[in-house]
């Protein structure tokens, strides 16, 4: 009986009804694509750095970390490479050998990072890759061909087709030189790398270190699912038995980005709470003066006897509805934009530029949101009990009137 | 009057929110030019292409004394590459001749030291090296290096020198190969006659930065002058990605002030419908309802929003002035970088024109635009309807 | 390795086929002419063991030195080089010894064991590298090579061999062409060309006299083809070579004497 009460008392008055629910539904379409947002860019941040560098999680020789050196080198067998990837869970497996060396042209020399990659998993995510601007980049058949930056083919005087020697110290610290040509030459807008990174195939870079077969400075593992990472981690360690190699996480490989995200989700939170903070106060306003509003419709009908416990029942029970309807229109729209946020992102080229070369990752001026189910149902939980709560307080100050007052 | 309260909460919360985001970019870029590249730099022509000893800057003294009459202080620095060994280990080094006092006021290298501590006032033959650099010497603050470089008259300058102290994350150049020494030790050193590469310009901010860039070139019209944006394209291009982020961001919480202004004008509008009502019915035109209405909402949101704006004001400037520390969200000694920089963990809003006055004015502007729809309802009802609604 | 079987085959020739021998004969005494003209220009200042003082004169756009050098070598990877003047620099003193190079510095009394990437640097600021100075590689491995005449016009007081490298034979240079005397096969002059058949830098050899118990030409210099105003010129004073030397010189300690 209170329950139809309250259902027609809240259809008796549209509009009033009408901006309450709106208000709810809004403000938990913007909690939403907030979050969405903010966590898909992070999101978005983390895949691409992780694919440009070691993966998810990286397997490499338990000293590399502190003393980073070609020697320390491991050796992945064959058949546990091939039953990572396998793993569902698991997108693709990549090599690299990670030295320094000097770079020597008919124009001169200089220093240089050395980097060999296998090129089918760098193709689509390397900058180096991405920033070419002439000639090609590698393929797996290639031999002794390498990508220099624009920077270093400038200063050594080398074209696409030219040669060059690399002169770097082997795993057993011996002098050795090889001679390579350039295949291509690239300029991702950073000095850094357009100076001082060399690419080249894994198969010359092995040779030129005097590595063994199938060995690898790193072997980094791209997962489809980050959030499988610990899981994946675990299986790994249970396949190795070699006890010089570590499997370690991304977090562990990239601390500084790890930290800069959480102190930047941090300062997010923070945001995320100033604007709950702001949607709520909103839903508190509206169902406060929707109460004020109704003082003499509250008193008449105490004066013709229904108790205070009912009324405040049947605002409750008036609350509960606002609640379910604004939050399941929020949730509504806001699970539209999110997913529309996800398939086509959110075109930021008028602001930011056609794309962003961040240290040679070319972000798309595109930010994507997140689906995910935490988020929808955190939010809208979140919301729901907040409306629940917040409805109490004028709840009680609706009983709380001196009929003889507001009737005059 | 609760219309009034909620107006103003929502206006200061914008206000905060948006000072707040100015801050975090601001911050951004702050935190990798205050540290020692400044915001603007002047080089001879070509310069940065090979940094040799020998293309250095047209009349320093000179320029350095247009700046100062412009309010500007310049950094001037000397470079030249050079060997820094200790004990057996040794590497290639960027070595910096540089003025402590100068460097410590215009920039915060001095207080990002890890270990030791920054150059002394006097010339010492100390140096101040950067993180990796110390590790791949295994060099400990108050080791003993020798530095072995080539002398611009072609000799070979060598001297000891000791580690005065030792870089946090700074950039991986410096990091990798950076030596600070004091700008006389340098010029013995490399028999450099007093040569000047670069004069670095850093005003914190306080100077719009084309404003900047005009002075300096205005100051060196034979150099190079070059802004933090062309020096560091990388960070130039991080700092329009974020903007873009923080510009989406603005306008959730933008729709969302708005929604709570509007939603309150609405609100309170229509309580007065019963008002509107018997005004009809004693003869008021629509339009007289109307322009009254108008006119009470204009100057009920004006207030709201200037009582809004204050409390914004206030609330932007504790935030300026204490700020949040976000290292609350990090484990304990973790350092975190940006651009390679170690980070400062405050978060500070920035106070400006910008972020005070364009909430309130457009707050304003909706609250106004709210309660007319209400009113324009009312002007158009029957009084008896209007007056017994519920 | 070819040229060895090559010989072995001509030699069979010759003995066969007598009167197709004037056509083979010179063919092989070409080559192996050249190899040995290219043999000559790599071992003049190499033996078992040398020692010697030499006068270095360098030019550069900014400054322009002349350092006089002391030094010893042994075999391909010990070398000791000790400055005796100008005065600022007495006593300072390089040694390598396999891929390691050490420098010692009077002024400030250390040694200091320099990163192997200096092997590319130039040695105290002259247009020769570490390399340059300790070379071991070989031309006749490293390049393949004929007897020509171009350039050198029809004085038939020199000989040329015009030398391309190997297709995997790690050396920056896209030609070398090395000019030497008829007579004696003592170098004039080597072109260094570099892929584009652009010429880098030429070494020139003049001063022939006696050097130790060879004869040798005592001045080298080298001009680099984009700035012709610089050069380094290297004279030799005084040179013996292959006398026996204590194994105590290629030393840390001697290094600071």
């Amino acid at each position: 009986m209170t329950i139809r009460l309250a259902w027609r008392s809240l259809w008796r008055n549209k509009r009033r009804t009408v901006i309450t629910v709106c208000s709810i539904a809004f403000g938990l379409t913007f909690a939403i694509f907030f979050i969405a947002l903010a966590d898909g860019a992070y999101e978005q941040m983390i895949e691409q750095m992780v694919r440009i560098q070691s993966g998810h999680v990286t397997l490499e020789h338990v000293d590399y970390r502190e003393a980073p050196s070609v020697d320390l080198s491991i050796t992945i067998p064959r058949q546990l490479r091939s039953e990572v990837e396998r793993w569902p869970a698991v997108e693709e497996t990549k090599l690299v050998v990670l030295g320094q060396g000097i770079v020597k042209s008919g124009a001169g020399n200089m220093a240089a990072a050395l980097m060999g990659v296998e090129p089918s998993s760098e193709q689509a995510t390397s900058p180096v890759a991405r920033n070419l601007i002439k000639g090609n980049y590698l393929e797996p058949a290639d031999g002794p061909q390498v990508m220099v930056g624009s920077e270093m083919a400038e200063r050594l005087n080398l074209g696409v087709g030219k040669k060059l020697v690399i002169a770097s110290n082997d795993v057993n610290g011996t002098l050795v030189e090889e001679l390579c040509r350039v295949k291509g030459i690239f300029r991702t807008g950073s000095e850094e790398m357009d100076a001082y990174v060399v690419q080249m195939p894994i198969s010359f870079a092995r040779r030129l270190f005097r590595l063994p077969r199938g060995g690898a400075t790193q072997m980094g593992v791209i997962l489809r699912d980050p959030g499988s990472q610990k899981r994946i981690i675990q299986r790994i360690r249970g396949l190795l038995h070699d006890r010089s190699i570590s499997v370690l996480r991304w977090q562990e490989v990239m601390p500084d980005v790890a930290t800069y995200i959480k102190m930047d989700k941090g300062s997010n939170l923070i945001f995320q709470g100033i604007l709950i903070f702001l949607i709520l106060f909103t839903i508190f306003n509206t169902l406060s003066m929707s109460v004020l509003e109704r003082q003499r419709e509250f008193a008449m009908l105490m004066a013709v006897g229904t108790t205070p416990g009912r009324l405040r029942l049947q605002v409750l029970v008036e609350t509960i509805f606002l609640g379910l309807i604004g939050c399941f229109f929020g949730l509504l729209l806001g699970g539209i934009t999110v997913l529309y946020g996800h398939l086509y992102g959110i075109n930021l080229s008028g602001i930011m530029g056609e794309s962003v070369n961040i240290s040679g990752f070319a972000l798309s001026s595109r930010m994507y949101t997140k689906v995910s189910l935490d988020i929808f149902l955190g939010s809208t939980i979140t919301v729901f009990a907040a409306t629940l709560l917040l409805g109490l307080v004028p709840v009680r100050r609706a009983t709380r009137i001196s009929i003889v007052d507001t009737l005059r | 009057m609760i219309t009034v309260a909620a107006i103003s909460l929502n206006v200061a919360i914008l206000i905060a929110a948006y000072g707040l985001m100015d801050g975090m970019m601001k911050h951004l870029v702050a935190n990798v030019t205050n540290l020692v590249a400044g915001e603007v730099q002047i080089h001879a022509p070509k310069y940065l292409v090979d940094r040799s000893m020998y293309k250095t800057i047209q009349d320093p003294m000179e320029i350095l004394a247009r700046l100062k009459r412009r309010g500007i202080e310049g950094a001037a620095r000397s470079y030249g590459y050079g060997l820094v060994a200790c004990g057996n280990k040794s590497a290639g080094a960027l070595f910096w001749g540089v003025d402590p006092a100068r460097e410590k006021e215009a920039f915060d290298l001095a207080d990002h030291v890890a270990s030791g501590q920054y150059l002394e006032t006097a010339p010492q033959k100390e140096i101040v090296i950067g993180r990796k650099l110390a590790r791949s010497l295994h060099a400990k603050v108050g080791s003993e290096v020798v530095i072995v470089v080539q002398a611009a008259d072609g000799s070979l300058g060598n001297d000891l020198y000791t580690v005065r102290g030792i870089l946090k994350a700074a950039g991986d150049q410096i990091d990798r190969n950076g030596a600070f020494m004091h700008r006389q030790d340098f010029q013995e050193l490399f028999v450099s006659g007093g040569r000047i590469h670069e004069i670095a310009l850093n005003t914190r901010g306080t100077v719009p930065l084309p404003a900047l860039k005009g002075i300096a070139a205005a100051a060196s019209p034979h150099a190079d002058v070059k802004s933090w944006r062309q020096l560091m394209p990388a960070l130039s291009d991080m700092v329009n990605f974020f903007d873009a982020g923080m510009w989406l961001f603005g306008m959730i919480f933008f729709l969302a002030a708005a929604l709570g202004v509007m939603n309150t004008m609405l609100m309170s509008t229509f309580e007065r419908i019963r008002e509107f009502g018997i005004l009809k019915a004693i003869g008021t035109s629509p339009w007289r309802i109307l322009g009254d209405v108008a006119a009470e909402s204009y100057l009920l949101s004006l207030l709201s929003t200037i009582i809004g704006g204050i409390i914004g004001v206030g609330l932007s400037l504790y935030l300026r002035d204490k700020g949040l520390d976000t290292s609350l969200f990090i484990p304990k000694d973790a350092a975190v970088s940006v651009s390679g920089i170690a980070f400062d963990p405050v978060w500070r809003a920035t106070i400006s024109l910008k972020t005070i006055f364009s909430p309130i004015i457009m707050m304003w502007f909706i609250s106004v635009i709210a309660s007319l729809y209400p009113a324009a309802i009312a002007a158009r009802l029957e009084p008896v309807k209007a007056m017994t609604r519920v | 390795m070819n040229n060895l079987s090559g010989m072995k085959r001509s030699s069979l020739f010759l003995l066969l086929f007598s009167f197709l021998a004037p056509l083979f004969c010179a063919h092989a005494a070409e080559s192996l002419n050249a190899k040995k003209i290219l043999d000559k220009v790599d071992d003049l200042f190499r033996g078992n063991s040398s020692k010697g003082v030499m006068t270095m004169k360098i030019v550069t756009v900014h400054w322009t030195r002349t350092l006089k050098v002391e030094w010893w070598s042994e075999g391909k990877d010990k070398s000791l080089m000790r400055i005796l003047s100008p005065k600022k620099e007495k006593g300072t003193a390089t040694l390598r010894v396999g891929n390691d190079i050490w420098n010692y510095l009077p002024k400030v009394n250390r040694i200091i064991k320099l990163p192997s990437s200096m092997m590319s640097a130039s040695w105290m600021g002259s247009h020769f590298t570490n390399d340059d100075l300790v070379k071991e590689s070989r031309m006749a491995d490293d390049y393949t090579f004929e007897l020509t005449s171009e350039g050198a016009g029809k004085n038939p007081k020199v000989l040329e061999v015009t030398c391309y490298p190997k297709p995997d034979a790690a050396v920056v240079w896209g030609k070398i062409l090395v000019v030497v005397r008829a007579v004696d096969y003592l170098p004039v002059k080597i072109l260094y060309y570099d892929e584009d058949r652009k010429l880098v830098r030429i070494m020139h050899f003049s001063h022939i006299g006696p050097l130790g118990n060879r004869v040798l030409p005592k001045v080298m210099r080298i001009v680099p083809e984009d700035k012709p105003n610089e050069m380094t010129e290297i004279t030799y004073e005084a040179m013996t070579f292959d006398l026996p030397l204590p194994a105590r010189t290629f030393s840390l300690r001697s290094l600071r004497q």
